[in-house]
């Protein structure tokens, strides 16, 4: 199927109703993950802030919010997508309309929201990117089997030929999912100390590179041409890109832990393949930046300006990831603010841009939907701008912080450093909260159908009645 | 060709998944593998396990997320082994279920903290972490408590327990179990950082050991007497109190109670190894963590100048020959004949008894130290076995410094 038709013609395959579900509550979730991060951020610069009822003490907010954003937003997102996209690109349905409800239901009233009622009330395990408790893992572990069965066999059913690479990263992505999420978050409990925290390192790692990083990429490999209405720079790129990145994404967890007492050849060679994943990821990103030429930075069509953007903060993180894995970077700034800033790239940056990208751009396609491009093209400059800002700032705090506790001085000088640079961080609230909000406005006030107006605008009218470049070859 | 493209994307799917396996495989099994190994190498026969009590504060610390600002792994790095101790070794972890490693350090590392500080400031600080460290951003935990920091509930005594098991094995482990790690390691290139001197906290208080002499300054330095007053405001005066009597926010839950700094005079020789040291069985730590002009200011700070020091009374001869007898019967077995705080009975202390060459406290200090007694130290009150008269005429004694 030709994911660069522009118009309605796949919505007859496509489950609306789940796009739309999924799509509000992924906001929503994101809503409730942000005022997570916020609190948290406001306890550090002012500590006495709440009234330290265990309910919103530090710690379990700080769950929540990560566990928040990765389940509750990006995977909601993922799904929305995933809803529009499996039947574009099969030209096939998904499995069932009734297995995507439970999916639904399970995936918020079951995971989420009962793992950070869970959570708040005390019931977690203070692993990484692995916080809910090991009851609600049990259900993540069944959801996404069942997310499996519902979006996988559309791609089997057309005997796995001639694939778009979008198809490769979401079949790459559910399926490393459910192999990586139980070793992240059973083992470690089974295993002890510094071998646990070995499987520790990994998931940490699989959970952004096995989850994230793949979805988010077939995001942005879908959006480029199906905005764009031009195939993709390179397939054979793409390809390429997709198979070292499956290679070499998984090898880096020990990354987390240089240093430690895990063995120095495990750890040297997670740092290698650290490196060559920055390798890679230019490739990839070289080949969907020449995928946008003539596009410029910012194209008027929102969706194709996230997802552009998200390539090159992808780019960046991923860069600023090989070089942190180096001992020498590493040895400053692990522990610091530094990281911080790294995974807010990656999340809030890179896989948030892509996500934000795949709901507004499936949203377009919706005929009933509403569609506010006003509000959308404000919610992309203010995410932007607090993006950046965020970064900066945490990354200037991480390097402050190494440099006191490189050189011997008390503890709380590092603390009182970087007080400053908090702050700043939690005023990045403002704009990241109002981009966010502006983000669930520009999905629900509108003229319905606007969204297709904006497909039209983006690219001219003429465009859409000469414009049917075969993206992939025999498909549908 | 189908049927080619069909066999080599089913080829690519094993290997997909093969990829999976393998990082596994290198970066879980294997070094767990060799973990594993230098655990049986390194550990102590009979390890130590937590007891239910230490259990259940574990859980607390995991589920209140206290591994997301504390680390628990001391990297083989040097600026990590000054200031918390000998790295982290995989069988110090042999019972972690699940391990609290951490990836962020907002506070500092806790993996040696068992010992660093005393319970009492344990709980002041779980209860309200403000008043004891002015400009920590740790969040308080008043529910651990019934209202107040010396009246902790079972969960902040749970909490208490395991932090106090932190850093233990390895402590127990001695200088034997160093050498024994030592000959062990894997890694040994980098273990060259760790020493067995550093097997505890650097910052753990010791009851002896080594100091240098803080040096003195010429008094009327106006930058070197701010940097004193700003180095105690901001590490003391949270427990001492802004003005130096004891009364800061934090004491209210310190058994002993903060030194009253305005009652005692201290000699140079003391201040250093208090900073150095901290005081064993008080809630005093060290803070070697200071720099030595730091550490400088401080002292000049906190000592008058030798021309301001109290003028002491005169003494009658009857009355310090009544004190001497009384110091003699009852008070040289713990504080030494001639003060020196190195009596008999010392060693057996949990707290070494005060040396009056050291430690000068005014009259009314001593009066009332010997009157009421010193709560939470050894020192008992005298009343019922002194008569008013020879109690003021100890504290003569003790006042003066006149043991012969």
């Amino acid at each position: 199927m030709d994911v660069t038709n522009p118009g309605p013609a796949p919505q007859t395959q496509v489950e609306t109703s789940l796009v739309r579900a999924h799509g509000i509550a992924a906001i929503l979730m994101l809503f409730a993950s942000l005022v997570f991060g916020i609190t948290v951020s406001i306890e550090l610069v002012w500590p006495n802030a709440l009234d330290g009822s265990p309910w919103h003490s530090w710690g379990r907010l700080r769950y929540d919010h990560t566990q928040g954003i990765m389940l509750g937003w990006l995977a909601n997102a993922f799904f929305a997508f995933l809803y529009h996209a499996v039947p574009v690109l099969t030209g096939r349905r998904v499995t069932s309309v009734k297995l995507g409800q439970w999916l639904f239901g399970l995936w918020n009233f079951v995971v989420v929201i009962p793992g950070w009622i869970l959570v708040l009330a005390g019931f977690s395990q203070p692993l990484e990117w692995a916080e809910f408790p090991l009851v609600i893992d049990v259900f993540v572990v069944l959801a996404l089997v069942l997310a499996a069965i519902q979006f996988l066999p559309p791609f089997f059913a057309r005997g796995l030929v001639d694939l778009y690479v979008s198809s490769w990263y979401i079949i790459g992505g559910l399926i490393f999912t459910l192999l990586a999420y139980p070793m992240g978050n059973f083992v470690p409990e089974l295993v002890p100390g510094a071998r646990g925290a070995a499987f520790s390192g990994l998931w940490i790692h699989d959970a952004v590179g096995l989850f994230v990083t793949p979805l988010a990429l077939a995001i942005i490999y879908y959006v480029i041409p199906a905005a764009t209405r031009r195939p993709i720079y390179s397939h054979f790129l793409s390809m390429l890109g997709f198979w070292l990145l499956f290679f070499l994404y998984p090898l880096n967890g020990t990354h987390h832990y240089v240093f430690s007492v895990i063995p120095m050849n495990a750890q040297k060679g997670a740092i290698a393949a650290s490196a060559l994943l920055g390798v890679d990821v230019m490739i990839v990103v070289a080949n969907l930046l020449l995928s946008l030429r003539g596009s410029g930075w910012f194209p008027r069509d929102i969706p194709l300006r996230f997802v552009g953007t998200s390539a090159v903060f992808y780019l960046i993180v991923s860069i600023q990831g090989s070089v942190q894995a180096q001992m020498s970077v590493n040895q400053a700034v692990h522990f610091s603010d530094w990281v911080i800033g790294h995974s807010h790239l990656a999340m809030l940056g890179f896989a948030t841009f892509a996500a934000a990208g795949g709901i507004t751009h499936v949203w377009q396609r919706i005929p009933s939907a509403r569609y506010n491009h006003r509000a959308l093209e404000w919610a992309y400059w203010l995410l932007f701008a607090g993006v950046i800002i965020m970064v900066s700032d945490l990354t200037h705090a991480g390097l402050t912080e190494a440099r006191l506790w490189q050189s011997g001085a008390p503890w709380l000088d590092s603390v009182n450093a970087v007080r400053i640079y908090w702050l700043i961080r939690t005023l990045t609230a403002i704009p990241i909260s109002a981009g966010f909000t502006l983000l669930l406005v520009g999905l629900t006030t509108g003229r319905r159908g606007a969204g297709l107006d904006a497909i039209r605008e983006s690219v001219g009218l003429e465009a859409i009645e000469q414009i049917a470049p075969r993206l992939v070859g025999s498909g549908s | 060709m189908n049927r080619f493209l069909r066999t080599s994307y089913l080829v690519a799917c094993v290997a997909g998944v093969g990829f999976f396996v393998l990082s596994v495989l290198i970066l879980g099994v294997w070094p767990g593998r060799v973990l594993e190994e230098e655990t049986r190498r390194m550990s102590p026969e009979h390890p130590l396990k937590l007891t239910a009590s230490e259990q259940r504060g574990r859980a607390i610390y995991s589920k209140e997320g206290c591994a997301y600002c504390h680390t628990q792994q001391i990297r083989f790095l040097k600026s990590d082994v000054i200031r918390f101790g000998a790295p982290t070794l995989a069988w110090e972890t042999q019972f972690d279920y699940p391990h609290l490693w951490g990836t962020r350090r907002i506070g500092p590392d806790l993996s040696r903290e068992g010992g660093v500080h005393s319970p009492d400031w344990h709980f002041s600080h779980l209860y309200s972490p403000r008043s004891i460290v002015p400009e920590s951003v740790m969040p308080a935990y008043p529910t651990m408590f019934n209202g107040a920091p010396d009246r902790p509930t079972q969960e902040a005594r749970d909490v208490l327990a395991y932090i106090e098991s932190l850093g233990r094995a390895r402590e127990l482990a001695g200088p034997e179990g160093e050498a024994r790690m030592q000959a062990a390691s894997h890694q040994m290139d980098d273990m060259q950082v760790a020493s067995p001197v550093l097997n505890a906290s650097p910052a753990k208080a010791r009851r002896t050991g080594t100091y240098s002499v803080i040096r003195y300054h010429l008094i009327g330095q106006t930058t070197h007497a701010d940097r004193g007053l700003n180095v105690y405001n901001r590490h003391c005066a949270g427990c001492h109190g802004s003005k130096r009597e004891g009364d800061g926010p934090g004491a209210k839950g310190l058994l002993p109670r903060p030194a009253n700094l305005t009652e005692h005079d201290y000699s140079r020789e003391r201040f250093s190894f208090v900073l150095w040291n901290g005081v064993a069985g008080t809630a005093m730590p060290a803070w070697r963590d200071l720099s030595k002009e730091d550490l400088d200011a401080l002292a000049d700070f906190l000592a008058p100048a030798p021309s301001t020091r109290r003028v002491r009374p005169p003494g009658v001869p009857r009355m310090m020959e009544l004190g001497r007898s009384v110091y003699a019967a009852h008070c040289a077995q713990c504080h030494g004949v001639s003060g020196e705080g190195d009596g008999s009975a010392a060693r057996e202390l949990a707290m070494l008894p005060s040396n009056f060459h050291d430690i000068a406290p005014v009259n009314s200090a001593i009066l009332r130290a010997i009157r009421n007694g010193v709560e939470g130290t050894p020192m008992a009150p005298w009343t019922a076995k002194l008569t008013d008269a020879e109690i003021i005429a100890v504290a003569l004694v003790i006042e003066r410094r006149e043991w012969e």
